[in-house]
């Protein structure tokens, strides 16, 4: 998955989980997300979930923290960063 | 009886042991109480004094920490803000307690410069400090402020709540009494730093030349990860609300591990702990389970060891019996001491009792927690409910009126009213929003909104736009069938 589409794919899934399909389309690859409480710990967890388990990327618990978090666009940034072995692992964990 | 004595002495006696643990790696007793003392002559230069208040904005890591001792031993008090909050927020607490200097770490000082400008010095925790010459230490007394802790407000403003040295110690000291700590301990540290239980986490292993291991805020609720740290680093004591606990049990796979072999304490405390989960963890364990109780104000005034007996319950288990020295009762309604049987208020009078809020009057005698409970053969306490409209979610407690005149303030807002729906690990906030006549708000943009006036916590989570709010008989609006109503609108995508 390309930078790009990793971007569209997270911004639509928190688009639909947590921001009630944002009618307005507001979000965007920079809105801060911590900050405005879209990604509270426990939405931070449904996303961590989901990433690893549909799109089969484990994410280690040191790149979960606010630095990666802030917005879309350092988590797709920090999912591109990661080693192959984690998207690797993360899949093998989903499937 | 000074707070801050707990890292110098461990220093002394331990300088190389472990302190805490973040995400940067592992602090030394040493390295921490250098970072500490040259925080503290940076601040002094700065001219933080005795009786001044320092306000700590920054995600949670060892410099936190070592900020926070800095404070105290310049006799100044610490108000630590949620890392995440934006910088205006944090402007808006910085001039509300009168903040001399505002501590500033992940790169956003310009940020908060910008807001709060020259009502506050500033100093950046991202960096170093040299390490060039003795500490402060000033020697406070034991009613001094050592801490304030923001919570939420019934009148729609945060409540500022003072913490003295004396209060804070009572509770940490009763605390290693209870768990028996030792320098072999390695504390696990899940609240934030704004969340009272943070104190147990925090100043439990100083005082005894332990460590304590950070958990960030964005791993807070991540099951798999929490279940990793706890066996990973070995930890021996937890303490957290018992929402962590259900989800690392549900969806963390916990319960499918062999027990871990240094865990030896349990503590919970924020909210009730459904028992089948309860029951689910003593039968993993055989660490004792400890029930702990208090609001902000009073920081832990009962306890509760869970036993097989409690187990058999169809209710969570009791808060217990007075902790800290307290002196705890409950008044029936009618004003008569509650006795065996009876519900009533439960009242706190004692060493952990908070000296008042921010700039309000000092607390004089008993604090009136707002809790009912109900007393139980033998003089034990079991937690009933509140008398208010404050709740729960997730530990953290929550007027609702402050959330809705937050929403209240948007331009396009015209009526709201805030709910809670579901409970313990499900629970979530959901304003139902009447928009103004000229044009409805977006989601984002409530969010956006609220996040400069409120914690994160009080954020609503849901979000329906509505015609107009259902109201009862009397004309109050109707609470119950809003819940119905999310319940109905989501159903059908969850």
């Amino acid at each position: 998955m390309s930078h790009d589409q990793l971007s569209e794919h997270l911004i639509s899934f928190i688009r639909d989980r947590f921001l009630a399909g944002d009618p307005r389309g507001e979000l965007t690859a920079t809105s801060p997300l911590l900050e405005w409480g879209v990604l509270d710990s426990l939405n931070t967890a449904v996303l961590l979930t989901h990433i690893r388990d549909d799109l089969g990327i484990a994410i280690p618990p040191a790149k979960v923290s606010a630095r990666f978090f802030k917005d879309v666009r350092s988590i797709a940034e920090m999912i591109d960063d990661l080693p192959q072995t984690a998207k690797a692992d993360g899949a093998h964990h989903g499937a | 009886m000074n707070l801050h004595r707990r890292l110098i002495d461990s220093a002394a006696r331990r300088p190389d042991a472990p302190a805490v643990v973040d995400e940067a790696g592992t602090r030394t007793y040493r390295e921490l109480d250098d970072l500490a003392g040259a925080i503290a002559r940076r601040l002094a230069a700065l001219g933080v004094r005795r009786g001044d208040r320092v306000v700590l904005w920054a995600d949670k890591s060892a410099a936190v920490v070592a900020a926070m001792q800095g404070v105290l031993r310049l006799g100044a008090a610490y108000v630590p803000v949620d890392g995440a909050s934006p910088a205006g927020r944090v402007a808006a607490l910085a001039r509300d307690c009168g903040a001399r200097a505002v501590c500033v770490g992940d790169a956003r000082l310009g940020a908060l410069r910008a807001e709060l400008g020259a009502d506050a010095e500033y100093l950046d925790l991202d960096v170093p400090l040299a390490a060039d010459g003795p500490s402060p230490d000033e020697t406070c007394e034991p009613d001094d402020l050592a801490f304030i802790l923001y919570t939420s407000g019934s009148t729609g403003t945060p409540k500022g709540v003072c913490i003295s040295h004396r209060a804070a110690l009572a509770f940490v000291d009763w605390a290693v009494g209870l768990l028996d700590a030792t320098s072999a301990d390695r504390f696990a540290n899940h609240a934030p730093f704004t969340f009272d239980l943070s104190v147990l986490d925090l100043y439990a292993p100083l005082t005894v030349g332990a460590s304590v291991h950070l958990i960030p805020a964005a791993l807070g609720y991540a099951p798999g990860q929490l279940v990793d740290l706890l066996y990973e680093r070995e930890i021996t004591v937890w303490y957290s609300v018992p929402s962590v606990l259900i989800l690392m049990m549900r969806d963390g796979g916990l319960l499918d591990r062999a027990p871990s072999a240094a865990l030896r304490a349990v503590l919970f405390a924020g909210e009730p702990f459904p028992i089948p989960y309860v029951r689910r963890l003593a039968d993993w364990t055989s660490a004792p389970l400890f029930n702990l109780y208090g609001p902000t104000e009073t920081n832990v005034c009962t306890f509760h060891r869970v036993e097989p007996a409690d187990l058999g319950r169809d209710r969570p288990v009791p808060i217990g019996r007075p902790s800290c020295g307290d002196d705890v009762w409950a008044v029936r309604p009618d004003g008569a001491p509650a006795a065996e049987g009876d519900e009533g208020e439960l009242m706190v009078d004692g060493p952990t009792v908070m000296l008042g809020y921010w700039g309000g009057e000092p607390q004089r005698g008993a604090y009136a927690t707002g809790d009912v409970v109900r007393v139980l053969p033998g003089g034990a306490f079991d937690y009933v409910g509140r008398r208010d409209h404050m709740v729960k979610v997730r530990g953290h407690r929550i007027e609702l009126g402050e959330v809705e005149a937050a929403l209240a303030a948007h331009p396009d807002v015209d009526q709201v009213s805030v709910v809670v729906a579901g409970t313990a690990v499900n629970a979530r906030l959901v304003a139902f929003i009447v928009p103004g006549p000229g044009r409805a708000p977006g989601v984002l943009e409530l969010k956006e909104h609220s996040s400069r006036r409120l914690p994160r916590y009080m954020i609503a989570d849901r979000f329906h736009l509505v015609p107009e709010l259902p109201r009862t008989r009397n004309g109050k609006v109707d609470r119950t069938l809003l819940v119905e109503r999310h319940v109905e609108r989501t159903v059908s995508v969850t």
